[in-house]
């Protein structure tokens, strides 16, 4: 076989193995990861809400029980948690010196 | 016209007025703390300044008769006791912990928290102690342990009387980062009701949340620890900020971590003068 051609297949085979497992990744498994990333940013920036990573784990119980919508509503609020707690750091990067007694 | 009048006049006083909150942010820290006492003492003109050291107890009448009550029976004492006891006790070396401070023991809970220039971080009693511990050989206590409560309990009885006098030497700029540090924290809200510190315990001060009043920030560290009637025990101080930080809805740091401990010298900072009166009891 040429080089040149046993090079293409290789990368067709790479590709189709990327569709494949991007397709095999479940709804819950794509927002469960978006979620997290958004609680490791919040607890990164020391900004992290008390429930985030309780409600993660929650999710993951009720996905293991078969309850997906249960999980992903869940994931939902967690998202909506670490996302709000994201958005608070940035502001009290700033805001917190307009409360300096003076 | 309006837009050339906002140009004109709004845009200088807006960038005035952010100058003007950033030049107060970045005050020195004696400015600061002369700025804190004054704010408390303008709230609240007929108590004297020692009295803020007796915490909510300076603010709310009827819970002070019940506290001096309370006083009269120490429940704090069995920690005292003891934590002499452990205070007296040899490590397998030999040695005690006397042997790790320099200051008599009557000043010890006065010189901390401090920056270590060394060590560049901010080090409290606790860390001392556990410092102390581990040089000879000793395993370190948790933080929340009560052993590690009753030793600073002790060393907070026999220090009754002396002044929080926490330095930060102009040149030490670890020390001055920590503290701006400490001071960034107390007025930062976070948690999901977005509460800073200084919305509890400098704006709301003195009005009830459910059937408690709100304390003031002065005065805050010279009681501790405390032992907690609803908790039947004794905390830390940065127990108690770990207790704030959950009630506000956010997500506690490990005691003992930077954020704590830069916060604990921040607040102590801002009591300075002010007499240590610990152990104490609160509800």
């Amino acid at each position: 076989m040429a080089p040149a051609r046993a090079s293409k297949r290789k990368r067709m085979l790479a590709l189709f193995l990327a569709l494949a497992v991007a397709a095999c990744t479940t709804d819950f498994e794509k927002q469960y990861a978006d979620a997290e990333k958004w609680r490791q940013d919040a607890a990164a920036s020391g900004y992290e809400w008390l429930e985030t990573e309780g409600l993660l784990k929650e999710a993951s119980e009720q996905e293991a029980l078969g309850n997906t919508d249960a999980a992903l509503e869940l994931i939902g609020k967690a998202r909506l948690q670490a996302e709000m707690a994201v958005r608070q750091a940035e502001h009290e990067a700033q805001a917190w010196r307009t409360r300096v007694v003076r | 016209m309006l837009e050339r009048v906002y140009r004109g006049v709004c845009l200088p006083a807006t960038a005035l007025a952010v100058t003007l909150l950033s030049a107060a942010a970045l005050a020195g820290p004696e400015e600061d703390r002369l700025a804190f006492v004054n704010y408390y003492q303008s709230r609240f003109p007929d108590i004297a300044f020692d009295d803020f050291a007796n915490g909510i107890y300076a603010i709310d009448a009827d819970a002070r008769n019940q506290w001096l009550e309370i006083e009269e029976f120490p429940p704090y004492e069995f920690a005292i006791e003891q934590g002499e006891a452990l205070w007296r006790q040899a490590f397998d070396n030999g040695k005690t912990y006397s042997d790790c401070f320099e200051e008599p023991l009557v000043e010890i809970r006065a010189a901390h928290p401090r920056f270590d220039v060394t060590r560049g971080k901010v080090v409290t009693l606790e860390v001392a102690i556990n410092d102390c511990r581990t040089a000879h050989g000793d395993e370190p206590y948790a933080y929340d342990a009560s052993e590690m409560v009753e030793l600073t309990a002790y060393l907070a009885y026999v220090a009754r009387g002396g002044k929080i006098d926490v330095p930060i030497p102009e040149d030490q700029p670890g020390a001055l980062a920590a503290y701006e540090d400490g001071k960034r924290f107390y007025y930062s809200k976070r948690g999901q009701l977005n509460f800073a510190c200084a919305d509890c315990h400098v704006t709301s001060v003195g009005l009830r949340v459910r059937a408690d009043r709100l304390s003031a920030s002065l005065g805050q560290p010279t009681h501790f620890p405390v032992y907690r009637s609803k908790l039947g025990g004794m905390i830390t101080l940065q127990q108690r900020f770990a207790g704030c930080i959950r009630d506000v809805r956010a997500k506690p740091f490990d005691l003992q971590s930077p954020e704590y401990r830069n916060l604990e010298f921040f607040l102590s900072y801002m009591s300075n003068g002010l007499t240590i009166n610990g152990p104490g009891a609160r509800k």
